[in-house]
């Protein structure tokens, strides 16, 4: 599967549909839909970079798991307390913005358009960085994405896990 | 086989609670006691001060949850049972904070094991803190009447294969290792005590004192936050509260809560944070300094067999050959245990992503976890954290020290060297840039050179304690060595907060033992006026 098919099936929804956001954690609300949709292709970017070798091989069910791990994303988000979401949507907001993207990237190219061999070195360049803001943002996205996609048991069998079932 | 949950039992036979987040009018409570906290401080105290017959409510900013909540899952254990969804962190986010938020605080969350206050930390405290009537002798009683209240006994099962290697290495190398004492009755050995125990026989305070206290009469209030102390001419004279909505957010709802004697249990951060937004008299600007973490730092071994650390008892087995070794004030000790592996957990606390992060992941259940909790608060260089206030809370600025680092660096040795002789084929420091290490030789090499940082360097904290000592000496203590406020005669602090330097140890223990102490001394101060000095 290439890219522009992942991201059209992102936009389609019918996987996110299907899984269900409210299914994930019902007492907690699920945040403003256009608000969603905005980091949802942000994040569908950079997913298939950060989680290279976790997602599945097959391409359905990769695409299955970039987008329910979208879904845990928006998820994650919400429960962040207030603070922790203002500076989350402050970087997001910069990643979408090409003064931004110049402030952290070097380049105005947006995300979309950039290769995962270029998305790796900007991930890289913030990991390594002698900047606590860059270090800070990789740490903040890597830390969001890897809690989100481990957190659904789907993406459990290349771990050989699976929580006990102690009521049956 | 059906769990019975002893909390829905409990409120269909008509326990006092009250879900602030279903209020739609302000109200007021009154009681002899209000305590602020749930967890091994406020649910040590309630209980005590319900049987000693006074009307207590408790006040808690999480939600009432229970077993049939819990479902062994992180994504839903973290945001109901953990303070920001287990993301809390320092202000230069270098270290990541576990503290509990719901009904029992960390006490529904924490792995089990019970360590009475070490010898150590109570002559540091006696010495050099002012601390009185605290030592061996005087808290022992205590802390057997805590133990046999909580069915607290050594875990004389097998240890799980992560404890195994911890203790396989100890005995290889010669180390001190002990056999963990657990708050438990009729245990399943699953493993996940840290996402509400949910098959309730780990002995919280969620399934055991505050049930008593309820059954007695006690009055509880979830999701609600104390935001204020009305305080005036050295008297509390009410305490301010905003409810808050499902997801803990404020809502207009706001409720006043007056008594006798108040107690603050909201743990370390939240016991002076409350305090400081309520402009309680801090003289000597103490509040929310000598905050204490036991910074802890992570290893990963890889084993030829499986490990399966997300199985068992997660903590059997701790070694406290490093901890003291060098004295009380020399460089900083470190307590080596190992921690559950989960998948969250694991996930974020380890490095880098992409095919090196997934190539550590399919090794899951190979992968053997310890980790070493730096004693901080006695050496010079180690002050610990301060607690600030900002616009919509607080910050925790914890600066990582050059002594802190020294003992980073010997704790990454130590754990390399253990996990090596436990058979480990190789060692992953969880500090970016490391490769793993295939030997201890290489190891040895390797960690002396090793480059270590806030941010690279993956630090994390499950034990909060200090920012409001206890003491006589008004110059470094906020409260006396029974929690009594030195300025505000019906206040007391009842919780980690009080601990004037970091434990050495894992808490819960201690926490509740000084606490049975000085909660039975404020109930007979309050019920038949002697004073307790």
């Amino acid at each position: 599967m290439n890219r522009r098919t992942f991201l059209l099936g992102t936009f389609a929804g019918t996987a996110a549909l299907a899984l269900g956001v409210n299914l994930y954690s019902p007492e907690f609300s699920v945040p403003d839909e256009d608000e969603a949709k905005d980091y949802r292709l942000l994040f569908s970017v950079l997913l298939p970079v950060m989680l290279e070798g976790a997602l599945p091989d097959v391409a359905t069910h990769k695409l299955a798991a970039q987008n329910r791990t979208l879904d845990a994303i928006n998820q994650s988000i919400a429960v962040l307390p207030d603070e922790q979401q203002a500076e989350l949507f402050e970087l997001l907001a910069m990643l979408e913005n090409r003064l931004g993207l110049l402030v952290l990237t070097s380049s105005m190219t947006p995300l979309l358009l950039r290769s995962p061999a270029e998305l790796t070195q900007m991930l890289e360049s913030w990991r390594h960085s002698y900047f606590a803001l860059l270090q800070t943002a990789y740490l903040g996205l890597r830390e969001l994405v890897m809690a989100s996609y481990y957190a659904c048991p789907e993406h459990w069998s290349r771990l050989h896990y699976a929580k006990p079932e102690l009521f049956k | 086989m059906a769990i019975i949950d002893p909390i829905v039992n409990g409120l269909n036979s008509g326990w006092l609670h009250t879900d602030a987040s279903q209020l739609q009018e302000n109200q007021s409570f009154e009681a002899d006691i209000i305590i602020v906290g749930t967890g091994a401080g406020g649910g040590v105290a309630v209980e005590i001060l319900t049987q000693a017959g006074l009307s207590v409510i408790m006040i808690e900013a999480g939600p009432l949850k229970s077993s049939s909540d819990f479902n062994m899952e992180e994504r839903t254990a973290y945001p109901n049972l953990y303070q920001q969804a287990a993301a809390m962190k320092t202000a230069d986010k270098a270290i990541g904070i576990f503290q509990g938020r719901a009904v029992g605080g960390s006490t529904t969350v924490n792995w089990t094991t019970s360590i009475r206050t070490p010898t150590e930390a109570l002559a540091f405290w006696e010495q050099h803190k002012s601390v009185t009537g605290l030592n061996r002798e005087s808290l022992d009683p205590w802390f057997e009447q805590m133990e046999q209240r909580l069915n607290i006994h050594e875990w004389n099962y097998e240890p799980n294969r992560n404890n195994g290697a911890l203790k396989q290495g100890c005995i290889n190398l010669g180390w001190d290792y002990t056999v963990i004492k657990r708050n438990v009755a009729g245990c399943w050995n699953t493993g996940y005590c840290g996402m509400g125990c949910p098959v309730n026989a780990k002995q919280s305070m969620l399934i055991t004192t505050i049930p008593a206290a309820l059954d007695k009469g006690a009055q509880l209030i979830s999701r609600a936050r104390v935001v204020k102390i009305e305080h005036h001419n050295g008297q509390v004279f009410a305490l301010k509260a905003q409810a808050l909505d499902v997801n803990l957010r404020p809502t207009d709802v706001e409720l006043l809560f007056k008594a006798k004697h108040y107690i603050l249990s909201a743990g370390a951060i939240h016991t002076p944070t409350l305090m400081m937004r309520s402009q309680v008299p801090d003289p000597h600007s103490l509040l929310g300094k000598r905050t204490f973490l036991h910074p802890t730092l992570l290893s990963g071994g890889v084993f030829a067999d499986a490990i399966n650390a997300h199985s068992g008892a997660p903590q059997s087995i701790y070694s406290d050959e490093f901890v003291w070794r060098d004295g009380a004030e020399g460089e900083l000790g470190y307590k080596l245990e190992v921690p559950p592996v989960h998948p969250i957990l694991i996930a974020s606390k380890t490095l880098g992503y992409g095919t090196s992060h997934a190539e550590l992941m399919s090794q899951f259940n190979q992968l053997q976890v310890t980790i070493a909790l730096v004693r901080d608060g006695y050496h010079p260089d180690s002050q610990g954290g301060q607690v600030h206030l900002t616009s919509t809370g607080f910050a925790l600025d914890y600066p990582l020290t050059d002594a802190f680092w020294r003992a980073a660096r010997r704790a990454y040795a130590s754990m390399a060297e253990l996990q090596f002789s436990a058979g480990a084929l190789k060692v992953l420091p969880i500090s970016d840039g490391m490769p793993y290490l295939t030997s201890w030789q290489n190891a040895k090499e390797s960690i002396a050179q090793m480059s270590l940082a806030p941010l690279r360097t993956v630090v994390a904290s499950a034990h909060v304690m200090g920012g409001c000592p206890f003491g006589e000496d008004e110059k470094l203590s906020m409260v006396n060595s029974y929690g009594q406020s030195h300025y505000l005669e019906n206040l007391s602090v009842m919780d980690g907060s009080i601990f004037p330097t970091s434990l050495g140890a894992n808490p819960q223990l201690s926490i509740y033992g000084i606490t049975a102490r000085n909660a039975t001394a404020l109930a007979q101060r309050l019920t038949d006026g002697r004073e307790h000095k």
